[in-house]
């Protein structure tokens, strides 16, 4: 590809992070009469910075995807010795490929589908800015900057929930009085989330002062892999390392946000925040929190399996009580992000290759059962399973994709979230040399426990939505099936989960020398 | 040269009032500025001038810089607001620029007496200020409280330096720390005394508790451009008076005024972030944040006192001084806008007014957010720099500050959100009157992006801020 040579040394890269937020910046300027111009201009900055990740893509050299390549090293904040360091390697790429393609289907999505109050202005550049902080995060390769990208998804995903969110009053415990979902789940998922990532940040400057003074992610994993860091002190950073990143992923308990924030979210919120979101959190634990602290990786892995196993089991409970559509697929996410970390605590490469694939199939599967079920709420103007049904009668085109998405999220061989469901499960069974067999193998068992129990709410849930004579109150109504907007957005989806379930070394091709070279220089293995 | 533009500046600025309009102090205040900038670009060596009473290095010129720019930018939050009650003007400009004076004055002192000039000169024009709206009862008992505690701080202040100079017989400062460690009278009783003497009587200034407590009733009775400069001008004021001490005098005095530090930075944050909570009037929880925001300003001085490393700390306390001024005056000029259109004591009366005032609505969510700390808003970078300058050494007490600042973070996140929250997200309250007033006098304006460009670049380049760290280590070597 040489003739994109100019994209080289960080130039693409850099596009691919700040074109969103520059589009942004020139989205407030324009007048809010303008709303299509306002759509057009998002829709097309989205569209460059998607074909911009893929020409980097192109570029990237397979071969040596172990080596971080493509980026550049400036100096940022020379002071504290923080530098714009950026890159990607094998376990950032697809990442970062799948939260350009969400962000465009996101924005298709919401050029007919804005929730009350509509203003797009607003809605565009909220989804720009949180795209420049999500691509950012995933190539950021220096500690503050990974810190500045990772917090910069908050303030437009609170926005974006607290303003366009479900308008419901319901009574919380602990407050005299009743209040919106959508202000009670805004704030909730802030604060939780902002209470992981201060702790974090002391973690980060903990590494830098024993260090050498730097904040260069690289250069700390070359550190942390020598046993730079050990002790009192190693086992302090990691906890905190490990409560910003649980939070957002979210692992059992900390998961407590999610559901609020998933049911209360606009549908884009939702796609954004399960798609990609959550994905901040597990690379962070891939990118950071093992290569540099490998020996309390390895002391924190059993606890992280238990966990895992926990949150899979309960997410899955959880799911069979829920009477609401979102909230079911919110929990279910508890489950799936169980076995991505399940997965990445078994510190094998076949366990770590899982999260990755896990990731990006959650993102692509949870992301268009989001769409789906958002669109249903809108079209029935309720979520209670108890008064659907009849769906594939009423509107079969949405119906055909929950019922195949479903499918798909139970982790059906042939479809992309089998593998890591299935990988994760084998890595938990042959864990990382030195660790406890007896507690990771109970770990699978309640992780295959946690498919079964999947594959019956899910096939539950259809039953109930899909299934079945509509009821009375809907036969009459005029009810829209999926427009062009729906479906342009989201067909891609639907492809993406077969050809990754087919032919997975679309996703391994990339991950799997990446994984195996941090396994090896972190843990030997 | 640059010393005569220092001092004719100094001089100069009141002496303008003879024509007592505003837009000679606006102009006057943006003409000081001038020598500033051509002082800082020529700048070699410390000017030191009176036998080392009065010193002029880079770290006084950006102090001096910046509280010319927050006059300045108090100065546009003025005009509407005393032309609209007819106040008296003249007097108002010539007070705000007195208090200047005494501000500039302090950053350069380096002796007991320049010190105390300069204190005083900053504070006693806003004991007048702050009971300006006369007729106003909450005015007048703020007024009241702020001038009786004020007087007391200020003899605390000068019984403590009264003390320093009785035990030394000096007035300069690096006099006094060289007596002090010749004659071992480092740790003595008498000095720990003074130097919590001193410290009980700045604490009043910059509101940490447990002196703290005149400050919301201040500010709520307060106009509130003068509330806005108090809490960041008088503020600043007081902190660099306190971070010249505590490392020109006091930097060999042992562990125990650190240790004391902490504790009170600790509790500061831990009060004001509390209180704020709870708080529906706007300009109380501005308050209160303020008190929790010398907290966090404090902290790295304190741990310095322990670790020794004031260089550290200065930039750091420096750092987070500069940021938080313009923050705080913009959240100041946001609660000016939106009471513009409603005028109400009750924050929750402004719900949805974002819809009629995006503008407005935007620069609540930049500042306030900005004082939570959330990236990439400046206000991260000044949190940033203070956990940093905690956890540098890995001492038992840097480090547990740095967890309680971080607790202190969340926390505050719940009320800086919450003015965002109603503006943006509630309905609007129906037993309501709106002024339907929404657009924004020039001068607000301008007030507002000068504090959001300041806001928004430090956030994304905090590069700009590596001067600083020159400027502090200039000042503790010279």
């Amino acid at each position: 590809m040489s003739s994109f040579s100019f994209l080289d040394s960080g130039l693409g890269l850099t596009i691919v992070v700040f074109l969103p937020l520059i589009s942004a910046i020139f989205i407030f300027l324009i007048p809010k009469k303008q709303e299509m111009l306002i759509k057009l201009i998002t829709l097309g900055s989205a569209i460059i910075t998607f074909l911009v990740s893929l020409v980097v893509a192109l570029q990237f050299d397979f071969n040596d995807a172990a080596e971080l390549q493509l980026g550049t090293k400036v100096s940022w904040i020379s002071s504290i010795n923080s530098n714009y360091e950026i890159g990607i390697d094998g376990i950032s790429l697809p990442l970062l490929l799948l939260s350009t393609f969400i962000s465009v289907l996101a924005i298709i999505y919401s050029f007919e589908h804005l929730p009350e109050p509509k203003n797009a202005k607003g809605m565009m550049s909220l989804i720009l800015i949180l795209e420049t902080g999500m691509n950012g995060t995933f190539v950021a390769l220096d500690l503050i900057l990974f810190f500045v990208f990772f917090e910069l998804v908050l303030l437009p995903m609170y926005f974006m929930i607290g303003i366009w969110g479900d308008k419901t009053v319901r009574s919380v415990s602990g407050l005299k009085n009743d209040i919106e979902t959508r202000l009670y789940a805004s704030i909730k998922f802030f604060v939780f989330t902002l209470f992981g990532s201060a702790f974090m940040l002391l973690g980060f400057l903990g590494l830098y002062f024993r260090g050498n003074k730097t904040f260069s992610i690289p250069e700390l994993i070359e550190l942390g892999t020598n046993g730079a860091f050990t002790g009192t002190f190693a086992t302090l950073v990691f906890a905190v390392l490990f409560l910003g990143f649980a939070v957002k992923v979210p692992m059992w308990p900390l998961h407590t946000w999610l559901p609020d924030a998933h049911t209360a979210a606009p549908t884009v919120g939702s796609v954004l925040l399960a798609a990609i979101l959550l994905k901040l959190g597990s690379y962070g634990f891939v990118r950071i929190a093992l290569p540099i602290l490998p020996e309390q990786a390895v002391a924190w892995a059993p606890a992280i399996a238990i966990l895992s196993a926990i949150g899979i089991i309960y997410g899955s409970l959880a799911c069979l009580a829920q009477t609401d559509l979102k909230r079911l697929i919110a929990f279910s996410s508890v489950g799936h992000m169980g076995f991505v970390m399940l997965g990445i605590s078994s510190l094998t490469s076949i366990g770590i290759n899982a999260a990755m694939i896990g990731m990006v199939a959650h993102g692509i599967i949870t992301g268009l059962l989001f769409f789906v079920s958002g669109s249903m709420a809108h079209t029935y103007h309720t979520r209670d399973m108890g008064r659907l049904g009849g769906n594939m009668k009423l509107l079969p085109k949405t119906g055909a994709i929950l019922a195949f998405t479903a499918m798909a999220s139970l982790g059906l061989p042939g479809l992309a979230g089998f593998w890591g469901e299935f990988m994760a499960l084998l890595g938990a069974y042959n864990p990382l040399p030195g660790l406890n067999v007896t507690i990771f193998r109970s770990s699978m068992v309640a992780g295959a426990i946690g498919t079964v129990l999947t594959a019956g709410y899910l096939l539950w849930m259809l039953q109930r939505v899909n299934l079945g004579e509509p009821k009375e109150e809907w036969i009459d109504q005029e009810l829209h099936d999926a427009d062009n907007y729906e479906l342009v957005a989201w067909i891609p989806l639907v492809i993406l989960t077969v050809l990754i379930g087919v032919f997975p070394k679309l996703i391994f091709g990339a991950t799997n020398d990446a994984v195996i070279a941090l396994v090896a220089k972190a843990f030997g293995g | 040269m640059t010393i005569v533009s220092a001092i004719s500046l100094d001089l100069l600025l009141p002496r303008k009032l003879k024509y007592i309009v505003a837009l000679v102090s606006i102009l006057g205040s943006l003409i000081a500025f001038v020598p500033i900038i051509f002082q800082y670009a020529n700048y070699s060596s410390p000017e030191i001038l009176f036998e080392g009473s009065y010193v002029i290095d880079k770290f006084s010129l950006i102090l001096k810089g910046l509280f010319i720019l927050v006059t300045y930018l108090t100065f546009l939050l003025s005009v509407n607001f005393v032309e609209s009650d007819e106040y008296y003007q003249g007097e108002y400009y010539f007070l705000l620029l007195s208090s200047l004076l005494g501000a500039l004055v302090v950053t350069s002192s380096r002796d007991l007496l320049t010190m105390f000039i300069g204190i005083e000169l900053a504070s006693t024009p806003m004991f007048l200020l702050s009971g300006w709206k006369k007729g106003d009862q909450k005015s007048n008992e703020g007024s009241i409280k702020f001038f009786l505690l004020g007087v007391l701080s200020a003899s605390l202040i000068l019984y403590g330096f009264s003390l320093l100079y009785g035990v030394t017989g000096k007035l300069v400062f690096s006099d006094i720390a060289n007596t002090l460690i010749q004659s071992d009278l480092n740790q003595s009783p008498v000095t720990l005394l003074s130097a919590i003497l001193i410290l009980a009587g700045i604490g009043f200034k910059i509101s940490i508790v447990p002196f703290h407590s005149w400050a919301p009733d201040t500010y709520e009775g307060a106009p509130l451009p003068v509330t806005a400069y108090l809490s960041v001008s008088s503020k600043a004021t007081g902190f660099v008076a306190l971070i010249i001490l505590i490392s020109k005098v006091f930097y060999a005095s042992g562990q125990g005024l650190g240790i004391i530090l902490v504790f009170i930075s600790g509790i500061t944050m831990f009060v004001g972030n509390l209180s704020a909570l709870q708080q529906t009037n706007p300009v109380r929880l501005l308050a209160y944040s303020s008190i929790a925001q010398a907290g966090f300003i404090l902290a790295p001085m304190a741990v310095a006192g322990i670790t020794g490393n004031y260089e550290d700390g200065v930039y750091a306390s420096v750092t987070y001084l500069i940021i938080y001024a313009f923050m705080n005056v913009g959240a100041f000029l946001v609660i000016n806008l939106l009471q513009r259109n409603i005028q109400s004591d009750d924050m929750y009366d402004w719900g949805g007014l974002a819809r009629e005032m995006p503008l407005a609505g935007i620069f609540a969510v930049i500042f306030f957010f900005s004082l939570a700390g959330i990236p990439p808003l400046g206000g991260w970078f000044a949190k940033f720099v203070v956990f940093r300058s905690l956890l540098s050494t890995g001492e038992i007490f840097g480090v547990s500050l740095g967890i309680v600042g971080a607790i202190n973070a969340v926390i505050a996140l719940v009320y800086y959100s919450r003015v965002s929250k109603i503006i943006w997200m509630d309905s609007p309250s129906e037993n309501v009157k709106s002024n339907k007033d929404t657009l924004i006098p020039s001068p607000l304006r301008v007030v507002g992006f000068v504090s959001l460009i300041l806001t928004i670049v430090s956030g994304i380049f905090p590069g700009i801020f590596s001067n600083l760290g020159e400027a502090s280590s200039i000042f503790f070597n010279s």
